[in-house]
């Protein structure tokens, strides 16, 4: 799933673009009935009221977030590196937080975008926030400005895994 | 041997949620604290999850739960980064050691 010929084929294929419509249409419809099946504790007459719910749910999901591209194992990629950071983060900021002599040293810290607009950005901003040290504060076109709670010189390095992680999610290739 | 474990998940959560609070008395200013809350009551309630989940009689339920835990993840991260670029917009200054 490479982004750069799809965004090409949405532009010069309008057929090809109906059948990514398709596709994703699908997708969202199955995931969708699965969240109606976890809401409903899988209740099978509750599905009388899901099928149209479901069905809205896709066309509005497609009007609001047109299709975009991601991958499989760069979405299988992403979730263990998460869980295990994540878990970090939490662990060292409770650390910190209980620590008599609090060992924190505030900074901001610039990190200019590899990645494209839109989404993915969106999506690393929030990741960034979860992450051990790191607290997204400010994104615009160029950078996205972060609060980090101690200094090291790692920073800049995590920051281009994170990058690269998120890229993969998405199936982009970075700039 | 389920009933330990979830004991054991229920109340590691409930000491990260105490950190949280605890750096969110003990932290300097907005920017800190906000790290506080996000990271710690992120895990916190991760573990209450998986703590939970042990004893959920259906996947339904399971489901259920690890939905709540995404919700919660995207909210906390999406609020922390609102109220940190508010602080940021009204001029409000870091707090340097």
């Amino acid at each position: 799933m490479h982004s750069d010929d799809r965004r090409q084929r949405l532009e010069f294929l309008p057929r090809d673009s109906v059948m990514i419509h398709l596709r994703t249409g699908w997708f969202r419809a199955a995931l969708f009935a699965l969240l109606w099946w976890i809401l409903t504790d899988g209740a099978a007459d509750s599905w009388l009221v899901g099928v149209p719910v479901v069905l809205f749910a896709t066309l509005a999901s497609l009007a609001l977030l047109p299709p975009f591209s991601w991958s499989l194992i760069g979405i299988a990629r992403f979730v263990p590196f998460f869980f295990w950071r994540s878990l970090y983060g939490g662990a060292d900021v409770a650390r910190r937080a209980l620590h008599p002599r609090l060992p924190i040293s505030p900074d901001m810290y610039e990190h200019r975008w590899r990645l494209p607009p839109g989404l993915p950005r969106v999506f690393m901003a929030n990741i960034v926030s979860l992450l051990p040290g790191t607290l997204s504060a400010e994104l615009d076109e160029e950078c996205l400005r972060i609060h980090v709670l101690y200094e090291t010189s790692t920073f800049a390095e995590d920051l281009s895994v994170v990058e690269k992680q998120v890229a993969g999610v998405f199936g982009l290739a970075l700039v | 041997m389920t009933e330990y474990l979830t004991m054991f998940l229920l109340l590691a959560g409930a000491v990260f949620f105490l950190a949280g609070t605890v750096g969110l008395l003990r932290f300097p200013d907005v920017y800190t604290r906000l790290h506080a809350l996000t990271k710690a009551d992120n895990v916190g309630l991760g573990l209450v999850v998986a703590g939970l989940a042990l004893q959920a009689e259906s996947w339904a339920v399971v489901g259920k739960l690890l939905l709540i835990w995404l919700l919660v993840l995207l909210a906390s991260a999406s609020v922390a980064h609102l109220v940190a670029a508010a602080a940021r917009q009204r001029g409000i200054k870091l707090w340097k050691r």
